[in-house]
């Protein structure tokens, strides 16, 4: 199987030898592993064995490590100051272990299995359509991406074509939940940088976005929108106008705020050479999305293995090369405005047909399906197998997953107070980790 | 003048201290027994002097013709009561904790004593010669009992050495100086201010200066304590009273030399500032159960030497009133001093004898004590030493930054401007000192034991400290009224009448508070526990009487995790590492990585293991460092200029030598 600009080999999940094509994300728990090559501007996907058909990555369980190993830090006074899983800071289950001798951080590992929920399990003999309410409900905030991920290898594994207007559809679902989390990731350091007033204004206009999605899609966070059968139907032209008529009016907000927003000092300032990840450790590490982007690599899926209607679309690349968490946050910035143009481009490109498909009334031939969608944080891989027009087989890398490496190695000497600026300028989820 | 039979008793003091040294060698308890009696002799001559007028003991003539005795006078019976107060506990203390094979510690002990008794009581600047060298040697011979390396005790014993006799040395200097000036070596005013008195006051200054530990000196007071963890006892005997014949010696002098010039204040002020930062800061960061305390007692004696230096430079302004409640800052300071850190030592030597370590980080999480008195008493010390109301620690605090307050006082804007930065200073320290205080008693106090470990009980030595934290207490409530009773000492030093800074104000009884100028500040310590007790009993009424609240015991909270696994609990070093990285320009923090083992695993989240050591350095170790290899390379190429085997070029040197001598002794006759 061979996509534009990238290519899956299946069946292997040994150890990658050229430094360059490093390995991303690898657990021990039988999950994806994507191996980029930005040089030749190839993608590699391993599955690894598998042990029966129907086995797919199992629940880590809570206080192990299957994100990282840390460093083995000894020396006088070390210890280990554990952080969360419940905690002020970050507002999902998900632990800490900070290796230090009080201060600074000589080592820290990210401790997932609190969220686990065991989605790609708990899908399998499911109709499609019913396995991408669930599919969605991985990560809210993240639904769009998910779910089209999921669909778009569903598809490609049973065959079935896909009207276009249900790709623009999906694209719009995409490009404003990409809207509301860099906006919401852009508060969030705001929070940390104590920006009470910014903090207020930038979540204010998160809020608008959501309830944007909810009067175009019925549901705040788009559950149930875009799978067959759903009420996609309803983006007509009129929606569409209010749409960009809203959007114009967020885009203009946002541009006042984020102008104000980089004209404090104190909130430059804290973030600058905060967490720095250089362009060597961002691609050893395995870093995806945003973080590979402020670090100086110029790859979004969106360009380099684009599907419909990405492919006529004109995408802008934001790039920043200081790898710190002001490149991240400024990444995150010109991605929004330039999410704004693609939506502007999506709404006039919006294809006449209005048809939207009906669920399959006999089901297409069994096939397995990949699909990688660039999700508002980073690079996301679905690998979908389909018979009968049930899931068979699921297995997925988020970009979250891929990420905790680099967040692990930008931390390595940052000083707790930094922990999080760093964390939310990375943008990690646990939730779509635990899965 | 005092009854005869006080003489008596002061010699019998003085005299049992030295006896006890021997007595020590047929049994280790009969000597701690002797020195223990003796120094509750001297505890009570001390008081009758203070409170009656001046003893004298036995007299006799010296081998120069000089008249020689043991006598009290106000300001030698304060620091005798200091120092037999500390004495009273060590040697109780020492009766439970000296447990080893040979005399050899209570022997040292006895003489140690004895001399630090002789030299305070002594007349004469001669016989208080001999009572410091004495108390040189056979503190060294102290710190050689101590457990560890070899190599280690003998390099910290031999650095007290070379401090205790580059002091001797200055010492021998100032008097010397004294002798040209007085024409004796009785001790008594003298007057006349010029090259001489000054070559007096500098080389006293930097002679006791040496033994009281203050910067650039301190190496010679933390480190043969903590390098070579001297024993518990003999710890806090050369902290709290090794350094407190140090203020003897420098507080006998400064009062002899009558009318000082501005910068003999300025400077001691100086000195004094410089050592209660350094003190303070290396306190804060220190890792050793001893370490920390015998740097917190740089600090303390920083604070006489600023409390001094502002009394030196008010009296040279001719602000009498600023000089002697300057003064009685100083006094109450060397006396709340002594007493809260022989606390905090023998707590450390507590913590020794039932965890086996003085490594406050391998502390927590050892065994817990649960000796009564003990947490109490180290508790009591340590927030006496971080300044806390109603503690005698906070009563000479607020009175030395009240002295400093008054700094404006002064006529010239440079005595202004060091007031100021000493100011300064000794807020940032007091400041820093509550880090090292919080530090000690939480680690070594207050951690939850790891299950299963039982610590060895030691009731007489909790016993004692709790004893000492009680004296604290009482110093610091009765403020007012022990200084009316340091007043003799205020005015043998000063040798004019006065009266100690003691009235009433508001609703507070006549006597019950401290005033600083006419007035400018005011503070009654025996007010304070009364309110804390009001307010508690109100407290304790409200709940015990109104039974709305009710004690729930729950586990701590740890963010969902299970809590009290091994490793993840802070430790001591943590606890500080923050000032160690913001203030890494002065500590000189070095982070040093060492990597363990061979890299197995290529995934690139995980870096290679690594041994990682945060270290703090102090600078003036450096340069004593460099001065130790300066003079090893100097004398090495003096030795292969002039000794290199050739016998002509040494008998020339000698010749050469003798010329210069003579000719010396030619011009200066």
């Amino acid at each position: 199987m061979t996509r534009a600009g990238w290519e899956v080999e299946a069946g292997d999940d040994g150890p990658v030898e050229d430094g360059k094509r490093a390995l991303a994300y690898r657990a021990d728990d039988g999950a994806l592993a994507l191996y980029n090559d930005y040089d030749r501007g190839r993608s590699i996907l391993r599955t690894p064995k598998i042990p029966g058909t129907w086995s797919v990555r199992t629940a880590p369980a809570p206080g192990a490590h299957p994100l990282a190993a840390a460093a083995e830090v000894a020396g006088y006074g070390t210890f280990t100051f554990p952080y969360g899983p419940i905690s002020a800071g970050v507002p999902e289950a998900g632990k800490f272990e900070v290796r230090t001798y009080g201060e600074r951080v000589l080592g820290l590992v990210p401790v997932g299995g609190f969220k686990t929920r065991s989605v790609a399990t708990s899908v399998l003999g499911l109709p499609v359509a019913d396995a991408g309410l669930r599919v969605e409900r991985m990560a809210g905030n993240l639904s769009a991406s998910h779910v089209s991920a999921f669909l778009a290898a569903a598809e490609s594994a049973e065959g079935r074509p896909v009207p276009t207007a249900e790709l623009y559809v999906r694209a719009l679902a995409q490009e404003l939940q990409r809207l509301y989390n860099h906006v919401r990731q852009i508060a969030r350091v705001a929070e940390a940088a104590a920006q009470n007033v910014g903090l207020a204004q930038v979540h204010a206009l998160g809020e608008e976005i959501l309830r944007l999605q909810g009067s175009v899609f019925g549901h705040r966070w788009m559950f149930g929108a875009l799978l067959p059968g759903g009420p996609a139907r309803r983006v007509d032209a009129a929606d569409r106008d209010r749409l960009e008529h809203a959007l114009g009016g967020i885009g203009a907000e946002f541009d006042v705020l984020w102008s104000l927003l980089l004209e404090s000092r104190t909130f430059v300032d804290r973030l600058q050479s905060t967490a720095p990840l250089s362009k060597e450790s961002a691609i050893a590490s395995g870093a995806v999305g945003p973080t590979l982007r402020a670090s100086g690599v110029g790859w979004d899926d969106r360009l380099r293995a684009p599907t419909p209607p990405y492919t006529d679309l004109f995408v802008s690349l934001p790039n920043e090369t200081a790898g710190d968490a002001l490149a991240r946050i400024l990444v995150r910035g010109a991605e929004i405005q330039a999410s704004l143009v693609i939506l502007e481009q999506l709404f006039d490109r919006w294809p006449t047909e209005e048809s939207i498909t009906e669920p399959a009334e006999s089901p297409v031939g069994p096939g397995r399906g990949i699909a990688r969608v660039e999700a508002p944080n980073g690079d996301l891989v679905y690998d979908v197998t389909v018979a009968d027009g049930r899931v068979r087989r699921l297995q997925f890398r988020s970009p979250s997953a891929a990420n905790w490496p680099a967040f692990a190695a930008s931390m390595q000497d940052a000083v707790f107070t930094d922990f999080h600026f760093a964390f939310e300028s990375f943008g990690l989820v646990f939730a779509e980790t635990d899965g | 003048m005092s009854a005869p039979y006080l003489g008596i008793l002061l010699t019998a003091a003085v005299v049992g201290l030295f006896a006890s040294a021997p007595a020590a060698v047929l049994a280790r308890r009969i000597g701690y027994g002797i020195a223990l009696a003796s120094s509750l002799l001297l505890l009570a001559v001390a008081i009758a002097t203070l409170a009656t007028g001046p003893v004298h003991g036995i007299a006799w003539t010296g081998p120069l013709g000089d008249p020689e005795s043991l006598q009290l006078d106000g300001l030698s019976a304060f620091f005798a009561l200091a120092a037999s107060l500390v004495w009273t506990a060590t040697s109780a203390y020492s009766i439970f904790y000296d447990d080893r094979r040979s005399p050899g510690l209570a022997v040292c002990y006895g003489l140690t004593l004895g001399a630090i008794a002789l030299l305070v009581s002594a007349s004469s600047f001669l016989l208080f010669l001999i009572g410091w060298e004495i108390m040189t040697l056979a503190s060294y011979g102290m710190i050689l009992q101590a457990t560890g390396r070899g190599d280690r005790i003998f390099s910290a014993a031999f650095v007290f050495l070379a401090f205790g006799e580059a002091s001797t040395l200055l010492v021998l200097i100032a008097v010397a100086a004294f002798h040209v000036l007085s024409g004796g070596f009785l001790e008594g005013p003298v007057s006349g201010a010029g090259a001489l008195t000054s070559l007096v006051f500098v080389a006293a200054l930097l002679g006791f200066g040496l033994k009281m530990g203050v910067a650039p000196f301190h190496l010679s007071e933390w480190l043969p304590i903590a390098h070579s963890s001297a024993p518990s006892n003999a710890s806090a005997v050369l902290s709290s009273t090794l350094t407190l014949a140090g203020a003897y010696g420098l507080f006998r002098v400064v009062s002899d030399l009558g009318s000082p010039p501005a910068w003999w204040g300025g400077l001691m002020l100086a000195i004094g500032a410089i050592s209660v930062l350094l003190g303070a800061l290396f306190a804060s960061v220190s890792e050793h159960t001893k370490g920390l305390p015998a740097y917190s007692t740089i600090e303390n004696n920083g604070l006489i030497l600023v409390a001094l230096g502002v009394a030196l430079l008010a009296e040279a302004n001719g602000l009498t009133e600023l000089a002697v409640f300057a003064l009685f800052a100083a006094f109450f300071q060397a006396i709340a001093h002594a007493v809260a850190k022989t606390a905090l030592f023998l707590s450390a030597g507590y913590v020794e004898h039932a965890t086996g370590t003085f490594d406050l980080s391998a502390v927590a999480g050892g065994a817990k004590r649960s000796d009564p008195g003990e947490t109490e008493g180290t508790l009591v010390a340590a927030l006496s030493l971080a300044a806390a109301p109603p503690l005698a620690g906070f009563v000479s605090e607020w009175m030395i930054l009240e002295s400093l307050f008054q700094s404006y006082r002064f006529s010239s804007p440079e005595a202004q401007f060091l007031g100021l930065l000493a100011g300064a200073a000794v807020a940032l320290a007091a400041g820093l000192i509550v880090v090292a205080m919080v530090k000690f008693v939480g680690f070594a106090l207050l951690w939850k034991p790891s299950p299963g470990a039982t610590a060895p009980r030691a009731a007489g030595l909790g016993t004692t400290v709790g004893a000492v934290g009680g004296i604290l207490v009482g110093l610091g409530v009765g403020a007012p009224w022990i200084l009316k009773g340091v007043a003799p000492g205020v005015a043998a030093f000063a040798h004019a009448a006065v009266t100690a800074p003691v009235s009433g104000l508001l609703a507070v009884p006549d006597g019950w508070s401290i005033v600083s100028g006419s007035p400018f500040g005011i503070l009654s310590p025996p007010v304070v526990p009364i309110a804390i007790g009001l307010a508690s009993v109100v407290a304790w009424g409200y709940f015990r009487l109104g039974g709305g609240r009710r004690t729930r015991t729950v586990e701590p909270w740890m963010a969902g995790s299970a809590p009290g696994r091994p490793g993840e609990t802070y430790t001591s070093f943590g606890y500080s590492t923050g000032i160690r990285i913001m203030l890494r320009s002065i500590l000189r923090t070095r982070e040093v990585r060492a990597s363990v083992g061979p890299v197995t695993e290529a995934g690139l989240a995980t870096p290679v293991p690594y041994n990682v050591d945060l270290e703090v350095l102090d600078v003036f170790k450096l340069f004593y460092d460099d001065l130790v290899a300066a003079t090893a390379a100097v004398s090495d190429a003096f030795k292969v200029a002039i000794m290199p085997g050739r016998l002509g070029r040494y008998l020339a040197y000698i010749l050469l030598v003798t010329l210069a001598v003579v000719v010396y002794v030619a011009v200066a006759a």
